[in-house]
């Protein structure tokens, strides 16, 4: 369901799951574009040589996808604040999942919480965070 | 051990960085496509109100970290996360002033020691200094035992 005003929000719904593009193509595509270029965001054997286990995906651009996924949701929605804890580095052309709850909603104020994660396909957390949501009224 | 007493009094609220930069339309789109970004305000500069990510802000805080004479706490710091909090949209191609300061020094204690947890400030402003958002970088030192 698309979300247009406050009213349509349900207190514990879970936001659709947001599936991001993680390959190495399109992490290189982001960092290039915030001004990141090292080896770790290029190229597997590049981030191997720095000790990573592979490619990583800029901990920045997991906060792209979980905004991403507020804005499908909510496409008039206004993302006041976000707040990501960077828990375990994300892995280029590895899976991640977003999803997201709600757990707070002013009607009076139109503003919404949200609890939101990054996890891989072994359901390891990878980001997780909050955001503030403002919303339509009516 | 470091005293965070100390620490807070010599360096919470001083700013220690500043400088003007312009984004570029292009770069905002790409990182805004790539993180699964539709929404026209964010790809299209065609639109009215046509600005960055909230995830692009955060590459705005990239740069230095601590001030000069911020003492070594025995480890590495390592990125904890990021927070933003937009008060107007941030739009390319217009002047903005860029300024960082420590907002917050704490610690946690563990079985494995103590970790410290600083939080550098990055302000944005307009040339008409209004103030456009927030970007809150979390910087994690498992401090060493003897330091």
């Amino acid at each position: 369901m698309s979300i247009t005003t406050i009213h349509d929000v349900e207190f514990g719904a879970e936001l659709p799951v947001f599936e991001p593009d993680t390959s190495l193509a399109n992490v290189g595509v982001f960092a290039r574009a915030v001004g990141w270029g090292g080896p770790r965001f290029k190229s597997h054997e590049g981030a191997r040589k720095e000790g990573f286990p592979g490619a990583l995906v800029p901990g920045i651009m997991g906060m792209g996808f979980l905004t991403s996924a507020i804005h499908q949701w909510a496409p008039v929605g206004q993302v006041e604040h976000v707040d990501t804890v960077f828990r375990a580095p994300m892995l280029a052309d590895t899976p991640a999942i977003i999803s997201a709850v709600v757990t707070d909603i002013d009607e009076d104020d139109g503003i919404v919480e949200l609890d939101m994660t990054v996890k891989n396909t072994k359901d390891e957390t990878r980001v997780f965070g909050t955001a503030r949501v403002k919303l339509p009224l009516s | 051990m470091v005293d965070l007493e100390e620490l807070k009094g010599k360096f919470l609220n001083t700013e220690f960085a500043s400088r003007d930069l312009q984004l570029e339309a292009d770069n905002l789109i790409a990182a805004a496509t790539a993180s699964g970004e539709s929404r026209p305000e964010f790809v299209d500069t065609a639109h009215e109100s046509f600005q960055a990510t909230p995830a692009y802000l955060c590459s705005i805080s990239s740069g230095r970290h601590l001030p000069v004479d911020f003492p070594s706490l025995g480890g590495i710091p390592m990125d904890g996360g990021k927070a933003v909090e937009r008060f107007a949209p941030v739009k390319a191609g217009v002047p903005l002033t860029v300024k960082a300061h420590l907002h917050e020094i704490y610690d946690k204690k563990g079985r494995s020691g103590r970790m410290i947890f600083i939080v550098v400030r990055t302000e944005l402003f307009d040339e008409d200094i209004a103030h456009l958002a927030n970007i809150d970088s979390r910087l994690v030192v498992r401090e060493k035992p003897d330091s």
